[in-house]
């Protein structure tokens, strides 16, 4: 029995006073530097920084055809040519207006079939189906039939943006509400709550991270299928309603068409600009005001 | 003292004052995937004003089930459950629960808006003043002042716990039902907590129904304990602790109540092992 150790019996010490110690050493405020990169949008935008001067530095000393590779500076030029000559902003405004009336017709619809599901297990069987069927349709397939439903308009358009809406936020809801705990559920029935104040009150709140990522989604589908839809049939639009503008979609399209690549590039990154404002500006603001503040998403 | 004048200490107590809550020959069930699962086998008790009333058993005996039940989440497929002489049917702020979960605050309400937000749906007050001095009011109780603009995931599990007693309190029910609130909580912690209880119950002396499966935490909180059998909970005793707090623990009274509800839980499961001997014995 050798190799069992043995307990080694040390003297017992109590210590006489504990001293207090030094506040720099518990809590010391963080440098400027420090706090600098902590700062999301500094990080982001010194990533955005280095893409831009690696993209001028290989169009410039790489050689590559204008046609193929406009340089970031010849595209900047193009974009703020855009913006002053080619109606940049009336198109972006043109297609914001359709998005954020598909988007919000889709919400509606989304907001029906969600609360049908969580009303009734018939509502949820049909929610679960339809988004099964549904969901993996590309939202731009449907454009040819929404053109012979609707005609050549932005009713077509809206119609595929529908599409492209409902299936992620409905599903993303109701996956939330399925979620919430029962503790919370039996809370809100505890302190009274009932039918609609149950619903405003305790399940949306409680579900909210899956509803605003549903929300982020939708948005993201639509916008996409928007751009597309516009690419494709934009410029039809755009003649048979008579403004000649059309939207986003259509500038890319139609610039395309007449070789100034640098504006194809221009019309790109501003489909880009806006994804990222609308991201930035409004989701995360709404994250960080709701979601982070109340602990149910890491910041 | 004699069993005799023991019951006629109860019976005399019963004629003066009503029960808060009479549950009586109550039998739960619930549903599983596959189990239809009796809980509760005709599982009767009253509880009286000021009663620091535990329900104790094994994990198995109904006691949560039952709880819930009282809480009105669950309807009984026998016996009939009464608080103050009215038929329970649905939840209802009258029996404020506490939970051992905690996520029972709404992360989206701050400690005070928590309180505010149950004193408001829950009828007790109809202006934001009166419900934020209210609540103030509680959390200052429970020693959390200075976080009263805090959100839920910023505390720590005994915070979380204060700020549902505090909210269970403030709405001052006629029964605050307490399931297993500490058991969550690590073992100094809970201790504070219990003691901790004890103080806000010497305020108002308001009626408590309280689940744990732990005989030390029954004896150190409750008054009354109903001791429950499991797989399905049936009513093995009824006894008294409203003599015992921390300050007994270790001394000879305790331990030896203790002992004694620890040899009824103990009981069935020599029963059951003997039961197995035979079984094993007949088949081999």
């Amino acid at each position: 029995m050798s190799n069992v150790p043995e307990i080694v019996v040390r003297s017992e010490f109590e210590a006489e006073s504990i001293g207090d110690a030094v506040k720099a050493d518990v809590a010391r405020k963080l440098t400027p530097l420090e706090r600098l990169v902590d700062m999301d949008g500094v990080r982001k935008f010194s990533i955005l920084l280095a893409l831009m001067i690696a993209w001028e530095l290989y169009t410039r000393l790489s050689g590559v055809s204008e046609l193929i590779l406009p340089t970031f500076s010849a595209t900047a030029t193009a974009f703020y040519d855009a913006l002053v000559n080619d109606q940049l902003l009336i198109m972006v405004k043109n297609s914001l207006t359709i998005l954020v009336m598909g988007y919000a017709i889709g919400l509606v619809i989304a907001t029906l079939l969600t609360t049908a599901a969580i009303m009734t297990r018939f509502g949820s069987d049909v929610l679960s189906t339809l988004t099964a069927m549904l969901n993996p349709l590309p939202a731009i397939a449907l454009l040819p039939l929404a053109l012979l439903w609707f005609g050549l308009g932005s009713s077509s358009i809206v119609f595929t943006l529908l599409h492209s809406v409902i299936w992620p936020v409905a599903l993303n809801a109701h996956t939330g509400f399925m979620g919430v705990s029962d503790t919370q559920r039996m809370v809100g029935r505890n302190y009274g709550l009932r039918r609609v104040n149950y619903v405003t009150k305790l399940l949306i709140p409680a579900a909210f991270p899956s509803i605003l990522m549903g929300l982020k989604i939708g948005w993201a589908y639509a916008w996409r299928t928007l751009i597309a839809a516009e690419l494709v049939f934009g410029g039809a639009i755009a003649d048979t309603s008579g403004t000649q503008s059309g939207g986003l979609g259509w500038f890319v399209f139609a610039n395309q068409m007449d070789m100034r690549i640098p504006h194809v590039f221009a019309g790109l990154f501003t489909v880009i600009l806006v994804g990222v404002i609308v991201e930035s500006l409004i989701f995360t603001t709404i994250e960080s005001k709701t979601i982070r503040r109340w602990g149910m998403q890491s910041s | 003292m004699n069993d005799g004048s023991q019951a006629a200490a109860d019976s005399s107590a019963a004629a003066a004052v009503d029960p808060i809550l009479d549950v009586d020959g109550v039998t739960l069930q619930y549903k599983t995937k596959e189990h239809l699962i009796t809980a509760t086998y005709r599982v009767g008790f009253k509880v009286y004003p000021a009663d620091r009333f535990v329900l104790l058993g094994p994990s198995g005996c109904g006691k949560s089930t039952l709880l819930k039940g009282v809480a009105g989440y669950l309807k009984p497929v026998e016996g009939n459950m009464r608080l103050k002489g009215v038929d329970i049917k649905d939840p209802g702020p009258d029996r404020v629960m506490v939970f051992q979960e905690f996520d029972q605050l709404l992360p989206w309400k701050t400690v005070k808006q928590n309180i505010t937000f149950a004193l408001m749906n829950g009828g007790r007050c109809s202006s934001q003043n009166e419900a934020n001095d209210i609540a103030m009011e509680y959390i200052k109780k429970v020693k959390l002042d200075r976080f009263e603009d805090t959100y839920p995931h910023m505390l720590s599990g005994g915070m979380k716990q204060r700020v549902a007693i505090a909210r269970g309190m403030a709405m001052e029910p006629d029964v605050l039902l307490m399931d297993e609130p500490f058991a969550a909580l690590d073992a100094l912690t809970r201790l504070q907590m219990q003691e901790e209880l004890l103080q806000l119950w010497e305020d108002t002396h308001f009626t408590v129904l309280f689940v744990t499966h732990s005989i030390e935490e029954a004896l150190i909180v409750g008054s009354r304990i109903l001791v429950l059998s499991p797989h399905p909970g049936q009513v093995k005793a009824e006894l008294n602790a409203h003599h015992l707090n921390h300050s007994n623990v270790g001394e000879p009274e305790f331990a030896a109540l203790q002992q004694k509800i620890h040899n009824m839980l103990f009981a069935d499961r020599i029963l059951e092992d003997e039961l197995v001997h035979e079984i094993v014995e007949a088949e081999t």
